[in-house]
């Protein structure tokens, strides 16, 4: 049993990051091999340029929202290690919010802090902030909106939901799920939704789950679409991503919204990277696809995501986590920052899985991280030693989709799925009666 | 959590991330000096490919050499009777390919030799030399990477011009050549007999390449070009002008080449890839969608 109190978690990890951002600076002054992502480089730069009163996509390859090089500006006056605090002080506000989330669900303490330390001891997140890389931020924010969403405080949520979405646009396949979760039954005009409490009892969390089961998710949707939460959500998220966008649409023009929007949405990459599709990608690359081709490209994500959205929904923090390792591994581009998206809700669910870490949740630590060492053994082959070993690593992929696939299976079986809210007594009594 | 002590924790955290910042920021401006930045493009006339890139669209090795030869005749040093007889001479005494890999290094051993009649004539402490390496379609030079102090600091000034997006394959770009500007003044004072040497590492990445059948792609590079500039007193003020070498040492050699072997992808691949690629997704599709509906903690059934 861990005895460290939430603050000196912390404390420690704060310090932690301090002391890597500072060797850091040191490494990329000193050594060959630099610390520092190559993006933080293009957002200081941007930030620059931003700073000088020029559009920060006159620097090549930057394609973020000009809010993030806003962020950045201090860099150019204060320190060029801003950012990369920015970024790690958000690293921790997500180790905060994990707490926070768990503590207000009942979870005991123990879990609580040992969900903390999954993420902010992970090496993989750690070095992303202190690298220089945005995501914890995007992170920071997305666990805020769960935090809103379960006190009832719908206003908020859609705020921050439209600024993510505008930010960073992968967080747009979390619209369907919170549009469920914004169930009449839960979120009723001036009282706060019932959160149902966290229970290490599989039976009892069946009995709670099969008491509000209902016929469809679907079905729900339909029926009471219009609620006034829900309108609420819709009107004020669609606003502020609208806002925003218009506002830097109207400051940078058309090269704004191609990089920061329109290039996300038809990326490809025919360069190597962990998705199957890459090497179909750089064999097709000098002819345009068909239709079909980018149709059947597309399916496997669709119907994924869809029956992931309304088998889940109810239990909104699980269904955001499945959806989002369903969405990095049929992505057509998936680069190692992307794991973070889902990394930061996994402590969230864990509390919920009946599965122990001896054996099986070792086995599938083991499996995922085997299936990436492979994928990096082939790359390291084709890029670092000039073998053309395209196919191998393109199997290496398939392995790797085969792994991410089998791994969400089982966490799927070893959910105890439970909705975050319970029916408030006096609907529950009106509807036995 | 109450009110009270939620707006606690608010204010401590911010305490902490401003502590964080500030002690951060003091280490960072004081304890590690700001380190020599190389300019990337940053001054109009300085730079010789800027002059080619203002009349041309892109590189090509014809319209370069028309450039070398028409457009820079005009800023050959005129003060200094007869440019030739101040005897200078760069030459390529060794062009290397070092690493392996997409990532490698294009080492260059450039000679620089001036008449040691003529080298009291130049202003020697306000000479640079000019090296341009022109790059194949295959690689580019990774203007970030050239803005690494620890490697760079010999240099006055390093610039990429031409095509500098990483992220096209070969087929998609355009060439793009790198200028270095070296400070010659230290090395023509105390030139021996032989000339002086500079040693240039340019780091190169190469792109990814058209199909081939044999699964590899070969570019070759070619010698870099190479002049020098000194800036001399002129009838009313300080002005610069170029040194070449003579016309008929200019004249490279066919086998002062590197050639750098490529992987590229395979057409014999393309049919059987996709259909395995949209198979396997189409596998795990369904595997995701069966545990979901029938081997989770959801039921659906009627309340």
């Amino acid at each position: 049993m861990i005895s460290l109190k939430p603050r000196s978690i912390l404390l420690i990890s704060a310090i932690f990051r301090v002391g890597l951002i500072l060797v850091g600076e040191w490494q990329d002054t000193h050594m060959e091999v630099r610390y520092t992502d190559v993006d933080y480089l293009v957002f200081s730069d941007a930030a620059s340029l931003m700073a000088s009163g020029q559009s920060p996509y006159k620097r090549t390859t930057y394609r973020y929202s000009p809010l993030l090089a806003f962020l950045l500006i201090p860099n150019s006056f204060i320190s060029r290690c801003w950012g990369k605090f920015l970024f790690s002080a958000s690293d921790l506000f997500v180790g905060l919010f994990i707490r926070i989330i768990l503590k207000q669900r009942k979870v005991p303490d123990d879990l609580c802090t040992y969900s903390m330390l999954i993420w902010l001891f992970n090496p993989f997140t750690f070095t992303i902030g202190t690298r220089g890389n945005c995501e914890p931020i995007v992170c920071a924010i997305i666990l805020w909106i769960i935090i809103c969403l379960i006190n009832g405080n719908v206003v908020q949520a859609a705020f921050w939901y439209g600024l993510i979405v505008h930010f960073r646009i992968y967080p747009i396949i979390y619209v369907l799920p919170i549009v469920i979760f914004l169930d009449p039954r839960f979120f009723r005009y001036g009282t706060k939704p019932l959160l149902s409490d966290w229970t290490s009892d599989p039976g009892k969390a069946r009995q709670i789950n099969s008491e509000l089961i209902d016929k469809c998710a679907v079905c729900d949707v339909w029926k009471s679409t219009f609620t006034r939460s829900r309108i609420l959500f819709g009107l004020i998220s669609g606003t502020v991503f609208l806002l925003c966008t218009g506002f830097f649409f109207h400051l940078y023009g058309w090269e704004f919204l191609h990089e920061a929007l329109l290039y996300h949405l038809t990326r490809t990459d025919a360069r190597h990277n962990f998705s199957i599709y890459f090497y179909h990608i750089y064999l097709n690359y000098e002819r345009e696809l068909s239709v079909l081709e980018k149709l059947v490209s597309f399916l496997p994500q669709f119907i994924v995501q869809l029956v992931l959205i309304l088998c889940f929904a109810k239990d909104l923090v699980f269904c955001f986590f499945v959806q989002t390792v369903a969405f990095v591994a049929f992505n057509k581009v998936i680069t190692a920052q992307y794991f973070v998206w889902f990394f930061c809700v996994l402590p969230l669910i864990l509390p919920w899985s009946n599965m122990k870490l001896k054996w099986k949740g070792l086995c599938c630590i083991l499996l995922w991280m085997g299936a990436q060492t492979h994928w990096l053994l082939w790359g390291y082959l084709l890029e670092f030693k000039g073998k053309n070993v395209f196919l191998q690593l393109w199997m290496a992929s398939l392995l790797f989709l085969a792994a991410n696939t089998f791994i969400l299976i089982v966490l799927i079986r070893h959910h105890n799925y439970g909705p975050v809210f319970r029916q408030h007594t006096d609907l529950k009594t009106t509807k036995t009666t | 959590m109450s009110t009270l002590q939620y707006n606690r924790l608010c204010f401590h955290l911010k305490l902490a991330i401003l502590w964080m910042l500030f002690s951060g920021a003091v280490f960072c401006i004081h304890v590690f000096a700001s380190t020599t930045e190389v300019e990337t493009n940053s001054d109009a006339g300085k730079f010789i490919m800027k002059s080619y890139f203002e009349n041309y669209e892109s590189l090509h090795d014809s319209s370069f050499e028309d450039f070398m030869a028409h457009q820079l005749s005009s800023s050959l040093c005129q003060g200094i009777p007869d440019n030739w007889n101040v005897g200078v001479r760069l030459s390529v005494r060794e062009l290397s390919l070092v690493g392996e890999g997409s990532h490698r290094h294009l080492s260059s051993s450039i000679r620089l030799q001036i008449a040691a009649a003529s080298i009291p004539k130049l202003p020697a402490h306000l000479c640079e030399v000019i090296v341009i390496q022109r790059l194949p379609l295959g690689v580019f030079a990774d203007p970030f990477e050239l803005q690494n102090p620890h490697k760079h600091k010999a240099f006055r000034d390093i610039a990429v011009f031409g095509d500098t997006n990483l992220e096209l394959p070969s087929f998609q770009s355009n060439r793009s050549a790198v200028e270095f500007h070296i400070d010659a003044g230290f090395n023509i004072l105390f030139m021996q007999n032989n000339g002086t040497e500079f040693n240039l590492l340019l780091p190169l990445d190469a792109r990814y390449q058209p199909l081939d059948e044999s699964g590899y792609s070969v570019v070759e590079i070619g010698e870099p070009d190479m002049l020098m500039r000194c800036s001399v007193e002129g009838k009313q003020h300080k002005q610069s002008c170029l040194f070449m070498s003579p016309p008929n040492e200019k004249a490279k050699s066919t086998s002062a080449t590197v050639a750098w072997k490529i992987p590229a992808g395979m057409k014999a691949h393309a049919g059987f890839l996709s259909v395995i690629t949209f198979v396997t997704a189409l596998l795990s599709t369904l595997s995701i969608v069966y545990a979901s509906m029938f081997l989770s903690g959801t039921k659906v059934s009627k309340t």
